[in-house]
């Protein structure tokens, strides 16, 4: 026991040391969740639309007045006699209505009214987002002149729960605190301990009677210190900046936080351990802390996009359980019977890590 | 030839038994193909320094970590103190070539982790590293971090640590490596003391004049120990005793006496100093005639030739050349002819000042060095010698003072100068992450070296540093004497006409430095001026000239022979039944570095005439129950005059501390 926190001290000693790693650990999460969440945008607003009126009939005129009064597109002036390709080409304009002659008419008379919407589709999101509203717009200008003709049709009335004004701090916020936790702490854990390697310390220690088990918890518990520490840091900007707060019995968080602290200290010791070279094993870290949990965990973009060929890997990802521990934990409150299983993966998964890490090491002699 | 004596092993068995503290039986350690140690034997008393002498890869290093535990042998035992090393690790402390420093730790913070480490009760640690650290007179640094320590403190700060647990064996992989003169004398005085003290002390070196200090040597090659015995029988058994020849024309004399040179002939060696010839020969008398005459027939004026013992390095070299190690097979493919420039000044330095803020690191040092001289500067760490070789390459503005160097002044870093300049410095800047092969293609690119010129020169510095059949290697890879060859070769690939080298020969085994030092005269031959720092003052002696620096300024400067003719006092050499206690009694009431002590030798100088000094000594130790066994003056080595200068300066108030 005493071992344990000999080591403990010694490895906070020197990360402590080296201020300069420390404050980018601490600190660099919390500008990546700022600016992810603030950056990145669930939602479309102002997206210009150019629309020609070859009408220019009062029915025409209320069509378009039902576009102006959209928040989300925001009509810019054309000249008629230019064509509309340009406005999109010179991206003066992401999509472009035209209104035929006889729109008015139609209208008047009762008959299909066509009108044409061309879409740069350059950007898939934004083209979908925005047919999308301009559809919407349209059913709703159908409904208003159309009056009662219409009621009595299916009507879905839509409420969003969790999140309800659809913010994106509210979905970015834990996705990038998890991407933080999973990527620094571990990076800070596999350097100390590639650099032990690296610079024959490591020879000192074995010649020592401490058990590869001592060694490897007083290095693991310093840097879940440090991921503890990170965490609280990021707690503290989602709880006041992101507006965010328990949704429900924060236990489960908690325990699973520490869990994970464990899982991602162990995983970057043991690529340390496995990679005694510190460039090589911050690159193993930055693939597997970073783009593996950035990218097949559902932190970002939903596990269900992945192509089911790729998909079973996201079932060996870390991240992914406990990031849904944490939006259970802010937003849905599910406490305990919701994700009592996924702490335990996350438990289980950091002794796999350990137990690996533990296997190259528990000779405590020097590999050949 | 001396075997692992054996027959004594069977006689006082029962005996030996009990004072054996570390037991090697028919070890072996294979590394995939590679067989690094081939079933060596021998064993090392309780109290005893025993040195582990060998070139760079005769499996030193593997030795130690097997006792030390971290490694598991291929076969046969190592004990110590009778069972396994590995259950005895809390008795052994272990030095790595490195230190295994944590340097981002304090002094303090690092030996309490060791002894953590060790379930040593904190309060226990506290006191011990207390009376270490102030025994070593490091306690004021206690707070600073290992990083910023000098290569001395280190080697101190790495000692404490392994001596805080309080071990019994203490296992030292080439402790001093880099470490300067001073700092060397005063760490092999505390082990001295240490092994009096009771602790066994196994130790490998790749400098003789260390090896000298060990109570017993085991010499070992490609895996094998071949012979073991104390220093003396070790020399004795060379069979053969060494003629110092002076002569103004030491080329000349050294191309004529190397044809009648060979192992079976009469002189068995010729190495060239700096300013004498050292022979190996089988009968003194009769070849010092014979030599006298032959240079008198070839119209070489000879100085004077005198005879001595032969040294342990003469022994370590005689015995590998025996055992068919080679060195340098190639001839340097020179291309451009530099004797043109004989005489020239190619280095010239007029009241050099460097000043760091309010330190000064160099004050007025003055020094001209010609093509064709090989010049050294020594100094111990921080006199200042790095900083002035940087100025003189043109690395670093001097503050004050003028420099000259191959006849330009002014813009020493132009092209047309940086083209004629070599420079291998200290940490040698080989890319550790590129095989030697594309190391060595980088920089016959970077210096120049023409097209048609570059494989012909990588080859040779290929079979310079023996790694033909290893050129694909990773640098990074090879251990530290080999990469210093590999550095050395790389800085003189394009031929420059004046060179500096930097601590060339740092952890470069005897043989190996033999041919550096072959090549570094051959280049001056050839009209290079070429200055050199080294720690080794036994090394000093190839240089023509050499410059000794204290605290920033030059206080001695001349020939070897010179140099050590104009330092006052007298050396005496005393044998002793009880040798630390006669040091430590000797320490008592004189200067502590007048004092030092060589496996069973005692050196002692003083400044009274011989005689009285020899018989005062004697009464004084005979008062105190001591026996001398026999005394007499010898003559001082470089490293004594260095010591005895560093000391004198510091008692002036010179030496600028480590603070």
């Amino acid at each position: 026991m005493r071992r344990i926190v000999a080591q403990t001290r010694k490895e906070l000693t020197q990360i402590v040391r080296d201020w300069r790693t420390l404050a980018l650990a601490l600190i660099l999460p919390n500008v990546l969740l700022l600016l992810m969440s603030t950056a990145i945008s669930l939602t479309v607003n102002e997206l210009p639309i150019v629309v020609q009126d070859f009408d220019d009939s009062s029915a025409s005129h209320d069509f378009i007045d039902a576009i102006r009064a959209s928040i989300t597109l925001h009509v810019v002036s054309w000249p008629v006699n230019k064509s509309p390709e340009q406005a999109l080409a010179s991206n003066a304009a992401r999509a472009v209505l035209i209104i035929p002659s006889h729109f008015g008419r139609d209208i008047a008379r009762g008959v299909n009214a066509p009108v044409q919407l061309l879409v740069d589709a350059s950007d898939a999101n934004t083209a979908k987002l925005t047919s999308g509203y301009a559809t919407q717009i349209t059913a709703a200008y159908n409904r208003q002149t159309a009056g009662a003709m219409q009621a009595g049709l299916v009507q879905t009335a839509i409420r969003l729960w969790y999140n309800p004004g659809l913010s994106s701090k509210k979905f970015y916020g834990p996705g990038v605190f998890v991407l933080g936790l999973s990527m620094f702490p571990p990076l800070l854990a596999a350097l100390a301990m590639a650099k032990e390697g690296e610079q024959k310390t490591i020879l000192q220690v074995y010649v020592s009677s401490i058990s590869a088990h001592e060694f490897l918890l007083g290095k693991i518990i310093a840097f879940m210190v440090v991921a503890l520490a990170e965490c609280l840091v990021m707690c503290l900007l989602l709880f006041t900046y992101f507006g965010l707060s328990f949704a429900g019995d924060p236990t489960p968080f908690l325990i699973a936080t520490i869990l994970y602290a464990f899982c991602v200290a162990s995983f970057g010791t043991m690529v340390g351990a496995t990679i005694p070279n510190q460039a090589a094993s911050m690159q193993a870290v930055a693939l597997g802390g970073f783009l593996l949990v950035f990218l097949l965990s559902g932190l970002m973009f939903p596990i269900e996009n992945i192509p089911a060929g790729l998909r079973w890997i996201s079932n060996f990802i870390w991240g992914r359980y406990y990031i849904e521990i944490v939006r259970d934990a802010l937003l849905q409150g599910g406490g305990w019977p919701a994700v009592w299983y996924k702490v335990l993966i996350v438990g289980l998964i950091g002794t796999i890590f350990y137990g690996i890490a533990w296997r190259g090491m528990r000779k405590m002699q020097v590999k050949v | 030839m001396i075997a692992a004596s054996p027959g004594r092993a069977v006689e006082d068995h029962q005996d030996s038994a009990e004072k054996r503290a570390i037991d090697v039986r028919g070890l072996a350690k294979r590394y995939g193909a590679l067989e690094a140690i081939r079933g060596i034997s021998f064993d090392v008393h309780r109290s005893e320094i025993f040195g582990l002498i060998g070139p760079d890869g005769a499996g030193k290093t593997s030795t130690f970590q097997i006792l030390a535990g971290v490694m598991e042998a291929t076969s046969g035992s190592a004990n110590i103190f009778g069972r396994p090393a590995r259950e005895m690790r809390s008795q052994a402390g272990y030095l790595t070539q490195t230190f295994s420093l944590y340097l981002d730790l304090t002094v303090a913070e690092n030996i309490r982790y060791s002894g953590d480490l060790r379930h040593i009760p904190p309060n226990e640690i506290a006191e011990r590293a207390q009376k270490y650290l102030r025994m070593f007179d490091m306690d004021r640094f206690k707070d600073r971090l290992a990083g910023q320590l000098s290569g001395g403190m280190k080697q101190k700060l790495a000692l404490v640590c392994a001596l805080v647990p309080q071990p019994h064996v203490l296992l030292l992989d080439e402790p001093t490596t880099g470490v300067d003169p001073v700092s060397r004398r005063e760490f092999w005085d505390v082990l001295a003391h240490l092994a009096a003290e009771g602790l066994t002390i196994l130790v490998a070196t790749p400098y003789l004049d260390e090896a000298e200090r060990c109570h017993r040597i085991a010499l070992m090659y490609q895996g094998e120990i071949h012979q073991i015995g104390t220093p003396a029988e070790l020399r004795a058994s060379l069979g053969a005793k060494r003629l110092e020849l002076r002569t103004a024309d030491l080329r000349k004399t050294e191309s004529l006496l190397s044809e009648e040179a060979g192992p079976d002939k009469e002189i068995i060696d010729v190495q060239r100093f700096g300013d004498r010839l050292d022979l190996l020969v089988r009968d003194p008398d009769e070849d010092r005639q014979m030599v006298a005459e032959k240079l008198r027939s070839a119209g070489v004026p000879v100085d004077e030739i005198r005879v001595d013992e032969a040294t342990l390095e003469n022994t370590f070299v005689a015995k590998l050349r025996a055992l068919g190690q080679k060195a340098a097979a190639v001839e340097f493919p020179s291309r451009h002819d530099h004797s043109n420039l004989h005489g020239q000044v190619a280095i010239g330095a007029t009241d050099l000042v460097k000043e760091f803020g309010a330190f000064t690191a160099v004050k007025n040092v003055s020094l001209q060095i010609r093509n064709g001289e090989v010049f050294g500067l020594l100094g111990a760490n921080g006199a200042g010698k790095t900083t002035t070789i940087k100025m003189l390459c043109g690395l670093l503005d001097p503050t004050r003072g003028r420099i000259e160097l191959a006849g330009t002044q002014g813009n020493l870093r132009s092209e047309g100068v940086r083209q004629r300049i070599g420079y291998m410095s200290q940490k040698f800047s080989l890319y550790d992450d590129m095989t030697i092969r594309e190391n060595l293609e980088f920089f016959s690119g970077v210096y120049g070296v023409p097209e048609h010129e570059r494989e012909e020169k990588i080859r040779w510095v290929l079979s310079f540093s023996g790694l033909q059949d290893k050129q694909n290697q990773i640098t990074g890879s090879l251990p530290g004497g080999w990469k210093q060859r590999v550095a050395f070769g790389a800085a003189i690939m394009h031929e420059p006409d004046i060179l500096f080298l930097d601590e060339p020969t740092s952890g470069v085994d005897p043989l190996a430095r033999r041919a550096f030092w072959t090549m570094i005269n051959r280049l001056a031959d050839s009209g290079a001026a070429i200055l050199v720092t080294t720690h080794y003052l036994e090394e000093a002696e190839q240089c023509n000239r050499l410059g000794m620096m204290v605290a920033g300024e030059l206080v001695a400067e001349g020939t070897p022979t010179g140099i050590k003719a104009r330092q006052s006092g007298h050396l005496l050499e005393f044998i002793v039944d009880q040798p630390q206690r006669a040091a430590d009694l000797l320490k008592s009431n004189t200067e502590r570095w007048r004092v030092s002590l060589f496996g069973e030798r005692l050196h002692v100088i003083t400044e009274e005439s011989p005689a009285s000094a020899i018989d005062q000594t004697k009464k004084r130790l005979a008062e105190n129950g001591l026996r001398v066994i026999s005394a007499r003056e010898d003559r001082f080595s470089l490293e004594d005059v260095f010591i005895a200068i560093v000391e004198q300066a510091r008692q002036q108030g010179k030496v600028v501390t480590e603070d």
